[in-house]
């Protein structure tokens, strides 16, 4: 072993892992988790000072993925080269495992919408986000991992259902897709979709990776419901289920547990990536057994 | 069939303008303003959000409503044009001057340049410190036409309320502090920096300098040559203050100016932002 890949621990694990935050820092950094490796928001380390710091020091002996939330893949009007060159210099400072995006937009005419929006599912979409993300991975001189998205709208002229979209972008591109199984939960819910038919219809060889997450569910006047994807608490017995039959389809793969607003202990993280660990031990001996078979 | 250009544009102006009809008539079924009002809340929430990070005096000073008020209208005047939102709110303070319901407050928008210039130091980019044993290595002439290149977290501010009193009295809670603070004591010249000293120690301090100190720390991060800037600075002990600047690492490169000494600027060096 070359003493670069010691000093790096570079490559995801497929084990679980956590979505690394502030609050989470310092306590990190003193108590050193038993966790098999962590996720942040590359936005969040675009400056130098405090953040930065902490993450390298964590980062010295945990596997790290950086998760992008603003280079709007889906923008018609192209991305942002400057904010391309910051996430370069962050991937640059942190040489993370894996580097991930959104099939998503939120940015037009200049103007930086705060949120991952969704796309019309047309050929257009799919021609714009698979030019970005060529660009992204001529420009990182690397493979990324796309996120599905979660969504509350639905546009009339969508053609391409979001699962044969998913997979036409890892086709056309040969990015790897990260499967975000709340994400499926809660669209396959506002949409009336079949979560079960959505994870059939993606490709398995390229799932890189997957995200686990709590979600909120809002009553609407016309007496149904939405389900926000707020990332605020634990992950449901329903989002469980459908991870075990994503592992079933997919094997194991590097998941992440993801707590965004109402931040709890890391405990509490700790529990939710055990829960998944369990289950990907599981997937594992499955795996093993069948190719003893 | 709209284009992606076409829906982008329609699901900005719900967004920023809260004109739903262009959009609202792409959208599947008879889903409508319920749906749009989600990504709404999502973006006001998460840019307001952004907004108090950077100015959490201000969102003390005027209360949780008042500042949410005034960030709705000031995002609506000017929405985020980078997806970095540590980088956010540049035009706040000078938004907050002319916001007539906070005219009550005349020292609101100069707390809120503080805190940007703040925020821009918690945020500057790491830099490596000069390395001192380059300037030991000039000649005294060169050393003279020695420009430096300040710190990117450093900045120098004129106020004129002593908001750097308000500002830390404000942001800790510091009743007797306020108090205190009389807002006719005259203006501040303040030097903004952060200083990073461990793995978690990267803290931003803020401190008053006098005015001929303050000209000459300006002269220093404008660019002027050490020569010019010494010559500028008659009658206050330059030499030391330099001194200190290096220690404190506020200049972390520097270049040396064309030989033939140009003529000095007639104006004084700028205080910014």
């Amino acid at each position: 072993m070359s003493p670069d890949l010691v000093a790096h621990p570079g490559p995801i694990p497929a084990q679980a892992g956590i979505g690394l935050r502030f609050q989470h820092h310092q306590v990190v950094l003193d108590s050193r988790p038993d966790v098999a490796w962590m996720e942040v928001h590359t936005e969040n380390y675009m400056g130098g000072g405090a953040p930065l710091r902490y993450l390298d020091a964590i980062r010295r002996d945990c596997p790290m993925s950086l998760h992008g939330v603003g280079l709007s893949l889906g923008s018609a009007e192209g991305l942002d080269p400057a904010h391309l060159e910051r996430i370069r210099g962050v991937a640059e400072r942190i040489e993370p495992g894996l580097m991930s995006e959104h099939i998503a937009w939120s940015v037009v005419d200049g103007t930086y919408l705060a949120d991952l929006l969704p796309l019309p599912m047309t050929e257009e979409s799919l021609a714009v986000v698979c030019r970005h993300v060529d660009q992204v991975q001529s420009h990182m001189k690397r493979r990324i991992l796309v996120e599905n998205p979660s969504t509350y709208l639905r546009f009339r002229h969508s053609t391409i259902p979001e699962w044969e979209f998913m997979a036409a972008v890892a086709e056309r591109t040969g990015c790897g897709i990260l499967c975000d199984v709340n994400n499926i939960y809660v669209s396959a819910h506002n949409h009336g979709w079949d979560a079960a038919a959505y994870l059939a219809g993606l490709p398995p060889a390229a799932i890189g990776e997957i995200h686990l997450a709590g979600h909120s569910v809002r009553p609407l006047p016309d007496g149904g419901t939405v389900r926000i994807d707020d990332h605020g608490s634990r992950v449901i017995g329903e989002v469980w289920a459908l991870y075990r039959e994503a592992l079933a389809r997919f094997g194991p793969v590097p998941t992440l547990i993801e707590w965004d607003t109402d931040v709890p202990t890391l405990d509490v993280l700790l529990g939710e990536a055990d829960h998944a660990r369990a289950l990907l031990a599981t997937a594992e001996r499955e795996v093993r057994s069948a190719d003893a078979a | 069939m709209p284009t992606l250009l076409e829906t982008q544009r329609a699901m900005r102006a719900s967004l920023l303008d809260g004109e739903d009809g262009a959009v609202a008539a792409m959208l599947a079924e008879h889903l409508g303003a319920d749906r749009l009002n989600i990504y709404r809340n999502t973006f006001i929430t998460g840019v307001t959000k952004a907004l108090r990070l950077t100015y959490p005096a201000i969102h003390r000073l005027v209360g949780a409503d008042f500042f949410e008020g005034a960030a709705g209208l000031f995002i609506a005047q000017h929405p985020p044009r980078a997806a970095y939102l540590d980088h956010y709110g540049a035009e706040f303070p000078e938004f907050l001057r002319d916001f007539e319901p906070a005219a009550a407050l005349p020292y609101l928008a100069d707390v809120a340049r503080l805190e940007w210039a703040v925020s821009r130091a918690i945020h500057a980019a790491d830099t490596a410190p000069l390395d001192l044993s380059r300037l030991a290595a000039l000649s005294p002439q060169d050393r003279g036409r020695v420009c430096f290149v300040p710190h990117p977290s450093v900045a120098l501010l004129y106020a004129d309320y002593p908001v750097d009193a308000i500002w830390r009295g404000v942001l800790d809670a510091d009743d007797a502090a306020l108090a205190g603070v009389d807002l006719d004591a005259g203006a501040v010249r303040l030097l903004v920096e952060r200083r990073d000293t461990g793995v978690n120690v990267s803290g931003v301090d803020v401190s008053r300098l006098d005015e001929a100190a303050c000209c000459f720390a300006a002269a220093l991060c404008d660019g002027w040559s050490v020569e010019e800037a010494l010559a500028a600075a008659a009658g206050i002990p330059a030499d030391a203050l330099l001194a200190e600047h290096l220690a404190a690492g506020r200049f972390f490169d520097f270049r040396l100016a064309p030989p033939e000494p140009t003529p000095s600027p007639a104006a004084a060096p700028e205080v910014w932002p």
